[in-house]
């Protein structure tokens, strides 16, 4: 796992943002092989859809062979309801790209089975070949999509019940009224994220800092559920100054030692590129 | 240039929101069907994006502004009929045509005081129409000839009538059919015009029929009259909707009786129908008004006390005294006003900076912002391109017009005016201070809100008409669409 540090929220949004915009140019998708991206609503990945936007206005990333999947929508929230995920992807994501809305998957939180829903969506990502990118950010009590404390490692895409905790840190997008929250939600698995040949995950604010540590310097374990990442073989974490509160120094000064390592051993690889001597140069973790 | 698949994306501009809001978003239309989409289901359900993009860099996309009081413009006047159909159709849809320089897109003919044998006939050409390249006219709007001697302004006095049929004088002057009830007046082609009517409530029998002319769909505006606040909040109460070019051909405001006027702060204890202290009641004394002419006769026959009132009313004795009844709990919240049955008017406003001070009009605007109307007031001769000078108008009268100002020849009475409705907005936000986006609501929103049209005209709803103007940021038309097709652009 490569734990990235960045100053503030728009540096991590910049970080992720380049990084997912190299991986697609890099994989030059086209209609038959298109680039399967994972996305996540909340407040960490706005900085990181902004970057996106700016590129795409700038002409040097395209969705137009890009299919996305959403982690997550509300059960029983109509899609144009202001808080629902359908919402909240067009007005801060879709609208502004090039992307065709044929491409755009979101799990319909309204469908009359929703059993049948989930089982279709996971089908529908296997039929794409799997997700070549899933990103992701976490709740507080450390959740990833919505898989609450306690749920299965191994889940796939279900219906799933919210925390008490998740539904009053969203109760703030729903006039201050928690009966007003949504109890239920339909949700890809942790075994969904993990399938995907790389996570990405941000995480900002020091409101997070508790669950990053318990993801990262502790074991694996259901009740915060991104710790489970720790089995991902090709995971990368984005986080800015204030989410490292709880981590050790140690954990902070070694991640930070890494990166400026790793720099040099791509900036060594460039000059041998550039001079055709093309060896491997090492792991990138 | 069009879109491969009809739908057109505005991007990078400012929209006027409902509440005077300007906000940073993007406006997704169907230049075929011409009208505003919902861009989240066209995406989500439709499964399409619009294929061409238009940048405006930065500018304001609003919704086409409505102007629902004009007499004329182009050299078109609305109330002369010279007997022919159909340059009488030409010159109206020659206005229709021109006017969107000016960013109108929705316009309501305006015609004063006729003589009656004219009416059926003007009303009946003056139905509703629209085209692919024109502003659409919307119906009709009435001023006159129910209306008060002493404040007929142009208007011709031997053509003034009293309703003493009540409904029945309508009928008679306008037509019947030109009256009927029509549910959804805006589609369809067998529909009437009728839309707003101005006409005294102190006028014989016009009271009495208020209600019925709510009843048939029409807006019925207060104006040119010299009813008491008693009296206007009454017509109110009776279905009232607006009030006719507030300030102008009505008493000016009296503390004691703010008269017309006063209806922009109309308190909403004392002015509900249900209050005990309803003015319709006892509260409010009954005024007197007397012509000018009578004062002035009183005030040469002798050295007597003088009043700070205006003259045409004698200053009424007091302020209501509310009785000692067992009133309502005061509520106990900061900043709410009290939500009772009594709803304020419309107004309308001509902001030309001379039909009211600016000072007024701030004064206006700050008692009742959901209220407030911007209109021209326009005559035959507003075009933007028109040079200063002596105009013809009718019956071998003749205009002078200087600047925005316009008088009739030989007189200091103003005669309507010459302002475009675009600069009346950028006017208002600069008298009143307000920001652009609250100017652009009162050319747009309250005037459709008030005709009840809101979902088809004046706003950025989906389903309402792609009619829409780009103003720059100090408020200058840059270019105007009519049902997603762009119909005028500067340059």
């Amino acid at each position: 796992m490569r734990l990235i540090i960045r100053d503030n929220t728009t540096a991590v949004g910049e970080y992720i943002g380049n990084y997912i915009a190299k991986r697609i140019n890099d994989f030059a998708p086209t209609p038959e092989k298109p680039f399967v991206l994972g996305l996540p609503t909340g407040s960490s990945p706005i900085p990181t859809y902004k970057h996106l936007i700016r590129l795409v206005k700038e002409g040097k990333l395209s969705f137009k062979n890009v299919v996305t999947f959403n982690m997550d929508e509300y059960v029983g929230l109509p899609d144009d309801h202001p808080e629902s995920y359908h919402t909240f992807m067009f007005r801060e994501f879709f609208s502004h790209i090039d992307i065709p809305p044929s491409q755009v998957n979101i799990l319909n939180g309204n469908a009359k089975n929703l059993i049948e829903e989930c089982k279709s969506y996971e089908e529908k990502i296997k039929k794409y070949g799997g997700i070549e990118l899933f990103l992701g950010g976490i709740g507080e009590d450390g959740h990833i999509a919505f898989n609450e404390p306690g749920s299965s490692l191994a889940s796939r895409t279900r219906i799933k019940t919210l925390a008490y905790d998740t539904i009053l840190a969203n109760a703030r997008f729903f006039n201050n009224d928690i009966a007003a929250v949504p109890r239920m939600a339909l949700t890809v698995g942790v075994a969904t994220v993990l399938d995907s040949r790389e996570v990405v995950v941000v995480v900002t604010g020091q409101r997070k800092a508790l669950a990053l540590s318990k993801a990262i310097e502790e074991g694996v374990n259901h009740l915060w559920t991104l710790s489970a990442l720790q089995l991902h073989p090709w995971a990368l974490i984005v986080v800015d100054e204030d989410a490292t509160a709880e981590l050790h120094v140690k954990t902070v000064k070694y991640f930070k030692s890494i990166e400026r390592v790793q720099d040099e051993v791509e900036a060594m690889h460039e000059a041998l590129k550039k001079q055709g001597l093309d060896e491997p140069v090492g792991s990138m973790e | 240039m069009s879109s491969a698949n009809g739908l057109i994306c505005f991007t990078n501009c400012l929209l006027p929101q409902e509440d005077g809001g300007l906000v940073e978003k993007d406006l997704w239309i169907d230049e075929r069907r011409g009208v505003i989409l919902d861009s989240q289901k066209t995406f989500f359900v439709r499964k399409e994006r619009p294929d061409r993009v238009i940048d405006l860099g930065g500018n304001i996309l609003s919704p086409g502004f409505l102007d629902i009081q004009i007499n004329g413009a182009y050299n078109f006047d609305f109330s002369v009929y010279e007997g022919d159909d159909e340059t009488y159709r030409t010159g109206l849809h020659r206005v229709a045509e021109k006017i969107v320089e000016t960013g109108v897109t929705s316009l309501l003919p305006t015609i004063i005081t006729q003589e009656r044998s004219l009416y059926p006939k003007l009303l009946h050409l003056l139905r509703p129409y629209s085209s692919p390249t024109s502003a659409t006219l919307l119906g009709w709007h009435a001023e006159g000839p129910f209306i008060q001697f002493a404040k007929r302004g142009a208007h011709e006095p031997q053509f003034l009538l009293p309703a003493k049929e009540d409904i029945k004088s309508f009928e008679e002057v306008y037509g019947a059919d030109n009256l009927a009830v029509t549910e959804d007046w805006l589609m369809g082609d067998h529909h009437v015009g009728v839309r707003v009517i101005t006409a005294a409530p102190e006028v014989d029998g016009v009271m009495a029929s208020i209600d019925e002319l709510v009843r048939r769909g029409v807006v019925f505006s207060i104006g040119h009259s010299i009813a008491t606040t008693g009296l206007a909040t009454a017509a109110v109460q009776n279905g009232a909707r607006l009030i006719t070019h507030l300030f102008n051909a009505m008493p000016q405001l009296h503390h004691r009786d703010p008269s017309i006027i006063g209806l922009l702060g109309a308190s909403p204890h004392l002015s509900s129908a249900s209050s005990p202290t309803s003015p319709v009641s006892a509260a409010f004394p009954k005024i007197l008004r007397v012509p000018s002419s009578v004062r002035r006769l009183a005030a040469e026959s002798g050295p007597q006390a003088t009043s700070e009132a205006f003259d045409d009313v004698q200053t009424p004795p007091l302020t209501p005294i509310l009785p000692h009844a067992e009133l309502d709990d005061l509520h106990l919240q900061k900043g709410k006003v009290t939500d009772l049955a009594f709803e304020r008017p419309f107004y309308e406003l001509i902001v030309d900076g001379i039909h009211s001070h600016p000072n007024s009009v701030r004064l206006a605007y700050s008692s009742f912002p959901e209220g407030c109307i911007l209109i021209t007031d326009a005559m035959k001769i507003l075009d933007p391109h028109l040079k200063d000078g002596v105009h013809e108008w009718r019956d071998g009268k003749r205009f002078v017009k200087s600047g925005d100002k316009l008088y009739l020849e030989g007189t200091d009475t103003l005669a309507g005016s010459v302002v475009t409705l675009d600069k009346c907005v950028r006017n208002f936000s600069r008298f009143t201070g307000c920001s652009l986006g609250e100017a652009i609501r009162c050319a747009t929103y309250n005037p459709a809100k008030c005709l009840g049209i809101e979902n088809r005209k004046g706003t950025l709803r989906p389903g309402a008409d792609a009619d829409l103007v780009v103003l720059d940021r100090k408020g200058k038309v840059l270019s105007t669409w009519v049902r997603g097709r762009e119909v005028w652009s500067k340059s």
